[in-house]
């Protein structure tokens, strides 16, 4: 019986992990600000984009349709986002009902995509008050394997850039929507790409990994998760969990995160422009020619034999470059006796130690972590570009401050 | 009547594992239409949907837009019944197997691609089968041709729509699935050119899984 309402993850494959990354390793071999392969493919449709994040893929299909637009915002188009946790991505998700997993991930989404205005919503409008382009972006996961957020925020951007919208004339009372066929399609507007980076955090802030795998996000202390656009503009901003992280440490990763954002979204723009060269040249288009289907991929077997091959048991020194200082020092961590079975771990300076390895505590430290979690959980703080304010001059959190005059100056651009 | 010569079907491609939080999985695409399929099996089942003297078979159709609707429902239990048919269930009391179909692309014949996709996933999976089975699409269209493996926008102009589904040990019917109105001679007729088609899949079928456990 493999189905298991809840995903578990046993106090052997926690302890494993955590001891890996105290040798600053990790399970699939890379290193701790190194993301997984990114692929972008499109559909045979308009606004139809498969992306995949190492294992972890997410299909994402734009549609639109006419509506009666907000009262408060008559002028306005609507953007759906929709997150779907298919029941074929991990045996614990059902069909058709939100789970806290998808109300969460559904939330942050929208936050990132839909309140920094990323797509130009006033282009949407046909006739004020009346008629409005309303555009619905569904996002079905396909196979859950960590950081979901990432992968379907690339695959929301992607399709919406890909999206073209049949065209529409009016002749004064009647509005006519013209097909694909009639006349050229028109392109979405799209101001800036704010995507998703993921981090978990172990030990207080002391580990940082990138792009979770999703046992590293089940065995994380904490989840960052920012919205950054390739202005270094925060769009979105989510610390869940219970870890007590500096204020400096979670700056230094989002440097890191917009640096990541940056190449992201050229490889988003590059996808779209290629799929673009594609169809003027009348070349096939669709998923029957992607990737998917060569048989390179199917060997996921002996993708685990392939690490397990190039394992050492000997602790290789300076295999990685990018291994921070912090972790160097945490490598010196003493092991204290305290008895038979059981052994603290304590860090050379702090006093209390982040966590501990005793069977006995590990239940108390447990609780007082579930406690911490929910208190944590209910102060998320979300930054945004726009704080919910009508006016198009919003507040910009730039990072760095130096380019912060060519930043306002993108914004308020249309 | 006369033949469409429209028979020269493309064949499928499909690749098996492509996910790996399902026990099988395939992507499958034939014409224009793409699907994936996840097989969860033997897995706990709910209460209220065990059975105690074989597996609870249950299907998902998940469309690409939008939430599932009656005709995403009736491609669920279309699917359901097939599976249910060709699945050895006595094997699994007390346990559910789950068929998950993920539309990726749809261009016309999207139920027999779900068919085919779910029984390669089945295949993926090791649950075990009695036989396997194969859909194909036929549809007459508003001057009283067959077409063979119609695309969706022959389908849409079509009088009439049969899918048919075979299984492979005697090349008996399964299922047999039809919209529209027609003649007793045209379902016949339609019926012969399924055959034909369903072998054609067949054939296929063996291939790939000839493929896929002869790599070394």
């Amino acid at each position: 019986m493999s189905k298991l309402r809840d995903s578990v993850v046993s106090t052997c494959e926690k302890k494993f992990l955590l001891n890996l990354l105290k040798e600053s390793k990790r399970l699939d071999g890379r290193a701790f600000n190194e993301f997984r392969d990114l692929k972008i493919e499109f559909g045979k449709d308009w606004g139809s984009c498969f992306v995949s994040l190492g294992e972890t893929q997410v299909l994402a299909q734009v549609s639109c349709e006419i509506q009666l637009p907000k009262s408060t915002r008559p002028s306005e188009g609507i953007l759906y986002i929709n997150l779907e946790l298919n029941p074929i991505a991990a045996p614990q998700f059902e069909a058709g009902r939100q789970s806290d997993l998808s109300v969460q991930l559904n939330r942050i989404l929208e936050k990132c995509i839909k309140d920094s205005r990323a797509v130009d919503l006033e282009s949407l409008c046909i006739k004020v008050k009346e008629k409005v382009w309303a555009l619905r972006v569904d996002l079905n996961v396909l196979n859950h394997e960590g950081n979901i957020l990432d992968c379907a925020s690339v695959a929301a951007l992607a399709a919406l850039k890909h999206f073209r919208r049949p065209d529409v004339t009016c002749d004064g009372e009647n509005i006519i929507i013209h097909t694909y066929a009639q006349r050229d399609t028109i392109p979405t507007v799209i101001h800036h790409y704010p995507v998703c980076i993921s981090y978990a955090i172990y030990s207080n802030g002391e580990i940082i990994l990138a792009d979770p795998s999703l046992l590293e996000e089940n065995v994380s202390e904490a989840q960052l998760m920012l919205g950054l656009n390739a202005y270094k503009e925060l769009c979105g901003f989510y610390l869940g969990g219970s870890a007590s992280v500096s204020a400096d440490v979670i700056l230094k990763v989002t440097n890191r995160a917009a640096k990541r954002a940056l190449t992201v979204i050229d490889q988003l723009k590059e996808a779209v422009e290629q799929d673009d060269l594609k169809r003027q040249q009348n070349e096939e288009i669709g998923f029957q020619h992607s990737h998917s289907f060569s048989k390179d991929l199917s060997q996921n077997g002996n993708k685990l034999a392939d690490i397990l091959n190039a394992w050492r048991t000997v602790p290789t020194k300076k295999k990685k470059t990018e291994v921070k200082p912090e972790i160097v020092e945490q490598a010196k961590v003493e092991p204290i006796g305290k008895g038979n079975q059981s052994a603290v771990l304590l860090p050379p300076e702090t006093e209390n130690s982040p966590w501990n390895v005793s069977s006995d505590e590990s239940e108390e430290t447990e609780n007082s972590t579930t406690n911490k979690t929910t208190n944590q959980n209910n102060k998320q703080e979300i930054m945004e570009v726009s704080s919910g304010s009508d006016s198009e001059e919003d507040q910009v959190i730039v990072l760095n401050a130096k380019n912060k005059m060519k930043k306002t100056k993108t914004k308020t651009k249309k | 009547m006369e033949m469409d010569s429209n028979t020269d079907c493309s064949m499928p491609i499909s690749n098996f594992g492509n996910l790996t939080r399902p026990d099988g999985s395939t992507i499958y695409s034939q014409g224009k239409s793409t699907v994936i399929a996840g097989v969860y099996g033997p897995i706990d089942v709910k209460p209220q949907k065990m059975l105690i003297d074989r597996g609870s078979v249950e299907t998902f159709f998940r469309p690409k837009s939008g939430l599932p609707g009656v005709g995403d429902r009736l491609y669920e239990t279309i699917i359901r019944n097939i599976c249910e048919t060709a699945l050895v269930s006595t094997l699994y009391p007390r346990s559910g197997i789950q068929v998950v179909i993920q539309e990726m692309q749809s261009g016309g014949e999207l139920i027999s691609c779900s068919v085919n996709a779910a029984c390669l996933a089945l295949l993926d999976s090791g649950i075990d089968m009695k036989f396997l089975i194969a859909a194909a699409t036929c549809c007459l269209d508003q001057e009283g041709y067959l077409i063979v493996d119609p695309t969706e926008l022959q389908q849409e102009k079509a009088k009439a729509t049969f899918v048919f589904v075979f299984e492979s040990s005697e090349g008996r019917i399964v299922a047999s699935h039809t919209t529209g109105t027609f003649k007793l001679e045209q379902y016949e007729q339609a019926l012969d050119l399924c055959k034909k088609g369903s072998a054609k899949i067949f054939e296929y079928y063996r291939k790939v899984i000839n493929g896929k456990y002869n790599k070394k």
